[in-house]
């Protein structure tokens, strides 16, 4: 008997302490961590066509296609089939492709998720992070020295 | 006090008096806009509990919000859920008994309403809310509180699936082990009252126990026998199946029992009912044990209120922290256990009136 | 069928012992990178595997690989010890191509029946005794046995039922004079962890006799290891196959055997976040097993199950900070980690350190509600039972074994990463039933709290210019040609373990997972058989499965 008592006695302090765990999500949205991984963003600007980041990409979500002088012309990624590992900005060496924080995205259709470059130039910073600082420490690691100021826009 | 004595006039007379209506008319009369009257008011409190409440309650217990969106309090999720739950389509499988598999959710609610028709609920402004005092009334209340396990059984059987068929199976061992006991222990209340009239029964629970520095405490059942109501509580919440004996629909194990298969309407009618049935039962013990409608400066009809929903709370409280118990060790429980200590606590207590009286 | 206890023996040490051991039932010798590898023929497997069993204390049957090359097809049994997990023996099978046919060890081991009926299903090879051959992953209407080389893939794969033997018509077939009732739980049920089809005969409400039926969640995560590199690619993909909160645990397995195939460091720091890291994982792998094994008891949308949600939640905020990710991680690289710990480094440790302090508090409350609960008590005493030569024989490993009483644990048996510097125990309980895999869960849990403090610790007076997260490694990786390697390390629910054949090209050539899920889910007939249906369930939940690790 007494330990059903301390089990009900358990769930009333909880009911009685008016502390709640859960939150209301889109008037508190949540923080989410710089290092996150959300919708990719695109800078036609910094990429140099080198296509590491579609030949990396374990599934096949990049598809980059150029012309016959090696210009790009599309970069087309698939936001609802990627798993979001970051491996393409990982091996980026101009940090043209980067993953936002921004995890809130809706379609009507699975086909309206193959982001082209414009659309993905387009994905909003998440809270006005830019990833980019809070992952700088470590990138040097992978992609040699950076040259300082990144401009998306 | 508030409370009602016996010979008091009841509700449909009292409406009859008001309309005017005289002899067989008035009193057929009163008596369906008694009945009306009574019936709604349950089924209003089983609209806010089933949406509203319980979501509220069960968030309290496990540091949740719940509903807060559409409303205050979000109480118009009541709206919103009777709207959702009666557009939906009503899937009746192929194999299904019909007449039994339509009528065994319409039994469950009928059976809870017709309970309340005995139940003194203590007055009102000038209405003294009781629509039949019948002398045999605790024999009734149990006999149409019991009905319920034949709705289940034929909708365990008449749906034509094998998780339903268990849950119905298991309902009916379920209460056959735990009436005996329930009903025993009630009559070690009979004892006291010699009387199995409600009116009566709480009528001898207004008189004061003892006096413990100028308050009074009063005779109620629950504090001259706590371990009959103690008993009582854990028999009832067996028969009306709520946690940890709620193995009738086991979600975990037999999907959700006797109700698998109804959809919609049917759905909505199962589930009114096993909150009218909570609500039954709470009125139940509150009369029998709790005094009924008595209480000091609200109203008896507010008091009565209060207690069937401290029941309720009770029984979500329950829900949230105690695991269910296993169909064999329930009914070990039963014959073993409760069907012991209830004819004890009956003994004892003819006994202990025996020598009083 | 009963169980043959194996004799107690002193441990064959060398090679060579084995070798004298088998005696001529070796026609070759192989090296396989973790263990002597022995050829034999393949209608002695059951000769061979009872000799190891009984006379060389080889008892635990780990995992079974098939594989077809080019002019034959293979059968790999890999054998360890429960004693002592670095004794590793394999036993390769060869099958002739025309008419691959093998013996089944299924009378010696028998968590062969379930492996065997795999290598069945997908490579095509048959076993001969087998008592049930049929296929497991794949539906029973699948043409062909797609990692077999002759797999032709535009041949349309599955057939309708119409042209086919028809499971559903078979079911109808009530005999009258049956007293039992036949019952599908699953694969949608409330209780069933996922899609899992449980194939259930009743009496009354009894468990006459039960079979789970797995294989709704296969996604070919194998074979998509098989055509990813070594170097980036695979690596995503182990957090999906437990994909409950474990994923580091998992990313470890595959780290720990492609660094071993391909020769990588791991610098010593790296390896204090991967074994904090890791921890971190199953505590909130374990925060759910409990949660939802409170849910298989209580059975309602419990208070314990929000309230363990809450504790896990707690975890994946300090791994979200750590990795980026809730439950995806890919965190691991070969040789080292992505990330170093966030900056500043002071939060992240606090932020740590609050909730390991918090930690007692919560694990009170667990005890309060669920084991002094004498409801809950009545209900998992003693259901449930697997003693300890049955789990060994089916190769139950993680909480499963040490519920059963069998000590062993992969991170102090076969050490890596930073564990054997830490100062834990390895938790073991003596009941065989659903209370003791409760309880070595809950004590598990402290365990890990235990060396996560440690980790903190360390890595926070690591000096500053020694921060190494990762070493050296080349951007393509190419093991040499023919190079097998099987490691396994501690998952959540057991051993995890991975066999890689290298082709000498940047992919494996066969990337083989051993789901701890898939072993010990072939213990619950075992343990289920005679109970009643709620107890059948509960064991269910104490199993801890996770269908996308047994389906893979």
């Amino acid at each position: 008997m007494i330990g059903l008592l301390k089990g009900m006695a358990t769930t009333m302090k909880h009911a009685l302490d008016g502390k709640t765990f859960t939150v209301e999500y889109p008037e508190t949205a949540p923080e989410v961590s710089p290092r996150f991984r959300g919708v990719h963003k695109f800078s036609q600007e910094r990429c140099i066509w080198c296509r590491q980041c579609e030949n990396v990409c374990p599934n096949d979500t990049i598809q980059i296609v150029m012309d016959d002088q090696r210009n790009g012309e599309q970069y087309n990624l698939h936001i609802g089939q990627c798993i979001y590992c970051r491996l393409c900005e990982e091996v980026c060496p101009v940090d043209a492709i980067l993953l936002t924080q921004n995890f809130e995205f809706t379609a009507d259709t699975k086909d309206e998720f193959a982001y082209n470059k414009e659309q993905l130039k387009n994905v909003p910073w998440y809270k006005g992070i830019d990833p980019l600082n809070s992952r700088n420490p470590d990138r040097d690691a992978w992609i040699g020295e950076g040259d300082g100021e990144v401009d998306y826009q | 006090m508030a409370g009602v004595l016996q010979g008091e006039v009841l509700l449909p007379e009292q409406i009859a008096d008001l309309l005017g209506l005289e002899g067989a008319l008035g009193a057929a009369v009163g008596a369906l806009i008694g009945a009306f009257v009574v019936g709604n008011v349950m089924l209003a409190f089983t609209g806010v509990a089933g949406p509203w409440a319980k979501r509220k309650i069960t968030a309290a217990f496990t540091d949740r919000i719940a509903v807060n969106r559409i409303g205050p309090f979000g109480l118009f999720i009541i709206i919103a859920d009777s709207v959702r739950l009666l557009s939906k389509e009503l899937i009746i499988p192929d194999g299904a008994d019909r007449p039994s598999y339509d009528l065994a959710p319409l039994i469950l609610p009928a059976s809870a309403m017709l309970g309340f028709a005995v139940i003194p609920m203590g007055s009102l402004g000038p209405f003294n809310i009781q629509l039949a005092d019948p002398e045999a009334g605790l024999a009734l209340v149990f006999a149409f509180a019991s009905i319920a396990s034949i709705s289940l059984v034929m909708g365990g059987y008449a749906s034509n699936n094998k998780y339903s068929l268990m849950g119905g199976l298991r309902a009916v061992a379920q209460n056959i082990a735990y009436e005996i006991p329930l009903i025993v222990t009630a009559m070690s209340v009979v004892v006291f009252t010699g009387s199995l009239q409600l009116s009566t029964i709480v009528a001898e629970q207004s008189t004061t126990l003892v006096s413990i520095a100028g308050v009074s405490i009063p005779a109620w059942f629950a504090f001259v026998n706590p371990f009959a109501f103690v008993l009582f509580l854990v028999a009832n919440m067996a028969e009306i199946g709520r946690n940890p004996f709620d193995i009738p629909e086991a979600p975990t194990e037999i999907v959700a029992g006797y109700q698998t298969e109804y959809s919609s309407v049917y759905f909505v009618l199962f589930y009114l009912g096993e909150f009218l049935h909570v609500f039954l039962g709470g009125a139940i013990m509150a009369t029998i044990f709790l005094g009924g409608p008595a209480g000091p400066v609200l109203p008896g009809f507010v008091w009565f209120v209060i207690k069937i929903w401290a029941f309720f709370l009770f029984t979500q409280w329950a829900r949230s922290a105690l695991p269910r118990v296993r169909i064999d060790q329930l009914i070990e429980i039963g014959w073993k256990g409760m069907l012991v200590l209830s004819f004890a606590n009956l003994v004892l207590t003819a006994i202990i009136v025996g020598v009083i009286a | 069928m009963s169980v043959e206890l194996p004799a107690d023996t002193d441990a064959v040490q060398t090679p060579e012992e084995i070798a004298d051991l088998l005696g001529d039932l070796v026609i070759g010798r192989e090296e396989h990178l973790n263990a002597p590898g022995f050829v034999i023929k393949p209608d002695t497997v059951v000769d061979a595997l009872r000799r190891l069993r009984d006379q060389a204390g080889f008892d635990h049957l780990s995992c079974v690989t098939a594989e077809e090359y080019e002019d034959r097809y293979e059968s790999i049994y890999h054998l360890t010890s429960y004693d002592d997990r670095t004794q590793e023996v394999s036993i390769v099978v060869p099958a002739d191509k025309e008419n691959p046919v093998s013996q089944s060890a299924n009378e010696v081991f028998r968590t062969a029946d379930w492996h065997e009926r795999e290598a069945y299903d997908l490579i095509g090879i048959e076993y001969d005794d087998h008592p049930d051959l049929r296929r497991i992953l794949l539906p029973e209407t699948w043409q062909g046995h797609p990692l077999g080389q002759s797999y032709d893939q535009d041949q349309p794969q599955v057939v309708p039922l119409r042209e086919h033997q028809n499971p559903l018509l078979e079911d109808q077939k009530a005999d009258n004079d049956s007293e039992t009732m036949y019952l599908n739980i699953g694969p949608h049920h409330p209780a069933t962890h996922g899609v899992l089809h449980i194939k259930t005969v009743l009496d009354g409400e009894q468990v006459v006799d039960l079979e789970p039926d797995i294989g709704y969640l296969h996604r070919c995560e194998e074979q998509m290891c098989q055509n990813s590199t070594y170097r980036y690619q695979i690596m995503p993909y182990p957090d999906r196959w437990d994909y409950i909160s474990a994923g580091l645990l998992n990313e470890w397995a595959y780290a720990r055997t492609a660094e071993e195939l391909a020769d990588i460091e791991v610098p010593e720091y790296a390896q204090i976040i991967r074994t904090m890291g890791a921890e971190l994982c199953r505590m909130a792998a374990h925060f759910l097993a409990l949660g939802t094994f409170a849910l298989d008891i209580y059975g309602d949308f419990t208070a314990l199950f929000m309230y363990s949600i809450r504790d896990r939640e707690k975890v994946q905020n300090i791994l979200e900070e750590l990795t980026g990710q809730r439950l995806m991680f890919n965190y691991f690289r070969l040789g080292g980690v992505v990330w170093d710990l966030p900056e500043p480094r002071e939060e992240f440790f606090e932020m740590t350190r609050d909730f390991l302090d918090d930690l007692p508090t919560a694990l009170e409350e667990y005890h309060d509600m669920m084991t002094s609960n004498e409801i809950l008590q009545v209900r998992t005493v003693d259901t449930g039972v697997l003693p300890p030569e049955v789990a060994k024989s089916y190769g139950a490993t993680g909480p499963v074994a040490r519920g059963s009483g069998i000590d062993y644990d992969v991170r102090r048996d076969d050490p890596y990463g930073y564990y054997e510097n830490l100062d834990w125990d390895v938790v073991t309980e003596d009941g065989c039933d659903n209370f003791s895999r409760l309880l070595v869960r809950m004590r598990e849990v402290e365990e890990s709290a235990k060396i996560v403090e440690q980790c903190i610790d360390l890595l926070e007076d690591w000096p500053e210019d020694e921060r190494n997260i990762q070493s050296n490694v080349p951007r393509t990786i190419k093991p040499d040609d023919d190079t097998e390697i099987y490691k396994a390390v501690e998952g959540a629910k057991g051993e995890l373990g991975i066999y890689i054949r290298s082709d000498g090209t940047e992919k494996p050539g066969r990337f083989k997972i051993r789901s701890p899920c898939f072993s010990n889910l072939q213990t619950l007939p075992e343990m289920s058989n005679g109970e009643y249906v709620p107890d059948a369930i509960a064991s269910l939940g104490s199993l801890d499965i996770v269908l996308g690790e047994v389906d893979r």
